[in-house]
């Protein structure tokens, strides 16, 4: 997963892919895992951050998630800074499943 | 039709089993993710940037109504009920789940398909005219070559590990309907001063991020030399291409900076150490690939029937999706249908599994069991009787599948974009969506008449905007979405890469300039011309000032 834009400065929020799914995920305040952005964890404190990655680090290492990594956050918003980390979160803005009868 | 062999229906229950084993050792931690993106990979399994995304493989755009029936049920036993077709006449599937994709192999593999070749430095799917076979304006049918060429590469050891990905495309017909000249190897079956027949060998060409028209390494190959000379040209490639920078691997650049004449010599140097031609293929296994593809029994039919004709003239919706979707068959009284996959309210190229069985069923009732899909990403029906085309439109309609927009304004190429795509720096189905909303109107679509719009979401190209009339590459800066304009590509037999008109635009911004221009060129344009046309009389200055008149 590219971080090439990250910055790692201000809020942070993890992020990672399921192993088994492959759907994305963000890591939430029990350091769970959550499918919806909206129940991650925004910190900007360096402890907490710090556990998150032993958390993200010991899930991919125990086959629950991939390409786990953190991203920066807008302090204004509270949503992802970076343009296709707000895709990854909020999906995307047209799908044919909606069009698919049952789906 | 294509059909396995006992060595291909071997290989691909092996490779299934292979990835079944594959998905649990990763699942269990035997393999780490490093160790398994290249085995998922080479089975066409993705990471993309929402869920995983699997390509299969459909050599040169030829399916049989069982197949598609298939992927019908593939899409919604494991996806989310729809696949998307792609630029190298594939199918994709954007939501399966790893632990579902041993299954999915197998359900394939049933139908004889697989995603081989679908990614990694290989050579890839060989893609062909999708009016093969059918079109009167052909050689031969390019299809016992493509054919030649799946079986040849499919899983060719030497070239398992290229410097990059490998592309190639076979035509048969002086009208291009494969992009050839854009491909690293581009096929032309030709006839030489003697009548025989054989290969204009093409090479160099490509998209991407350093678009380059293909030039001819062999004006005339005779037949048998095919396979011994590709084996050349790879094995050039694979020595000399730059594998110490991924974005200069590309077969083209090595032509570029050798230069055609000296990578020709190359060639042929190689060429000389491989005779005697031991890979050669015997006219008799020629022709037993090629009796795969013999037609199918055709009735004898007089053209353009009364009750055709007579449909014509009563029902306006069947003469302008006749005058925009049939193309002319080499049968007398049947017809090229293709199925227009651009409706406004869907990302172009999708098509839902209830669609897909539709086209089965309608492909078995009037078209011999057989479908193609484009690298328009559109579908063909490819043998129709002129005397069903009523009673099929009609069909169609029912399924929202009679879009009659073929080669024009809104048939537009689009790759899926930030929507979809890990590699994406922008959106493109939006985009392609408004431009398709602005130029709905039927009478002025025609009124415009032939044009060829294609979006890429990056520098990839996956969306062939490099080859557009216009072409549209979105990118990002600073969290905004823009796009650059280009103009004055060509995809077909008279090949271009067209050049940017200058700083992009927003998609709002982007929709009124490409109509100023639209509107310049119905202003400005001689007789019979099609934008291209009047674009290469006129030269981009007029067409920028336009565009950028706000």
């Amino acid at each position: 997963m590219s971080t090439l834009k990250h910055k790692g400065k201000g809020p942070q929020s993890l992020t990672a892919n399921e192993l088994r799914e492959g759907l994305n995920v963000w890591m939430t305040e029990d350091l769970t895992w959550s499918r919806d952005f909206k129940d991650a964890m925004t910190t900007e404190d360096p402890d907490v951050m710090e556990r998150m990655k032993h958390r993200g680090d010991t899930d991919e290492a125990d086959n629950l998630v991939v390409g786990v990594y953190f991203i920066d956050i807008e302090p204004e918003t509270g949503l992802p800074a970076r343009y296709r980390e707000k895709f990854r979160a909020k999906g995307p803005s047209i799908d044919t499943a909606d069009l698919v009868e049952g789906s | 039709m294509y059909r396995y062999d006992e060595f291909d229906a071997q290989i691909v229950a092996e490779r299934v089993a292979q990835f079944r084993r594959q998905v649990e050792r990763r699942l269990d931690g035997r393999l780490s993710e490093a160790e398994f993106r290249p085995l998922r990979l080479m089975n066409g399994l993705y990471l993309q940037l929402h869920a995983y995304m699997m390509r299969v493989a459909i050599p040169y755009g030829t399916l049989s109504s069982r197949q598609l029936r298939q992927l019908a049920m593939i899409a919604d036993k494991y996806d989310k009920g729809y696949g998307h077709i792609t630029t190298r006449q594939n199918i994709q599937y954007n939501w399966p789940e790893l632990i579902d994709v041993p299954d999915l192999l197998n359900d394939l593999a049933e139908v004889e398909m697989h995603g081989f070749q679908t990614s990694g430095n290989c050579i890839r799917n060989v893609t062909s005219d999708p009016y093969a076979g059918a079109t009167a304006d052909e050689i031969e049918d390019p299809r016992p070559t493509a054919e030649l060429l799946r079986q040849w590469s499919t899983l060719h050891p030497e070239f398992a590990f290229l410097p990059r990905k490998f592309k190639i495309a076979v035509t048969a017909s002086p009208n291009d309907r494969a992009v050839i000249k854009a491909h690293d190897i581009g096929i032309e079956i030709v006839k030489n001063d003697d009548g025989d027949v054989g290969y204009h060998i093409i090479v160099g060409g490509g998209l991407g991020r350093t678009p380059i028209i293909g030039q001819t390494v062999r004006a005339f190959l005779p037949r048998e030399e095919l396979l011994p000379y590709l084996e050349a040209i790879l094995r050039v490639y694979n020595r000399f291409g730059r594998r110490d920078n991924k974005y200069k691997a590309r077969i083209k650049i090595l032509v570029t900076e050798t230069g055609i004449e000296e990578f020709t010599r190359m060639v042929d140097e190689e060429y000389a150490q491989l005779k005697p031609l031991d890979i050669a293929v015997s006219p008799e296994e020629v022709a037993r690939i090629t009796a795969y593809f013999a037609d199918p029994d055709y009735e004898t039919l007089d053209n353009e029937p009364k009750a055709y004709l007579s449909e014509i003239a009563s029902n306006r919706d069947f003469a302008l999706w006749v005058d925009s979707n049939i193309a002319a068959h080499k049968q007398a009284g049947y017809a090229i249908v293709n199925i227009s996959l651009k409706p406004l309210d869907r990302a172009p190229g999708d098509i839902t599994s209830a669609q897909m069985r539709k086209v089965a069923d309608l492909a078995d009732e009037y078209s011999f069991g057989e479908i193609r899909t484009t690298h328009q990403q559109n579908m063909i029906l490819p043998h129709v009787k002129q005397s069903d085309l009523p009673v099929l439109f009609k069909e169609l309609q029912k399924a929202g599948l009679a879009e009659d927009n073929i080669g024009m304004i809104t048939d537009i190429i689009c790759c899926p974009g930030m929507d979809f795509c890990a590699l994406a720096t922008a959106r493109s189905i939006p985009v392609s969506q408004a431009i398709a909303e602005r130029f709905s109107d039927p009478e002025r679509e025609r009124a415009i008449g032939e044009m060829q719009i294609k979006i890429s979401g990056c520098i990839n190209a996956c969306g062939h905007h490099h080859v557009g009339h216009i072409g549209i590459l979105g990118l990002e800066k600073a969290g905004v979405e823009f796009y650059q304009v280009k103009l004055g590509g060509d995809a077909s037999e008279n090949a271009a890469v067209g050049k940017v008109t200058g700083p992009g635009f927003s998609q709002e911004e982007l929709v009124d300039g490409i109509e100023r221009m639209v509107d310049f060129y119905l202003d400005q344009r001689g007789e019979g011309e099609r934008f291209i046309d009047t674009y290469n009389r006129l030269g981009m200055e007029p067409f920028k000032e336009v565009l950028y008149v706000d």
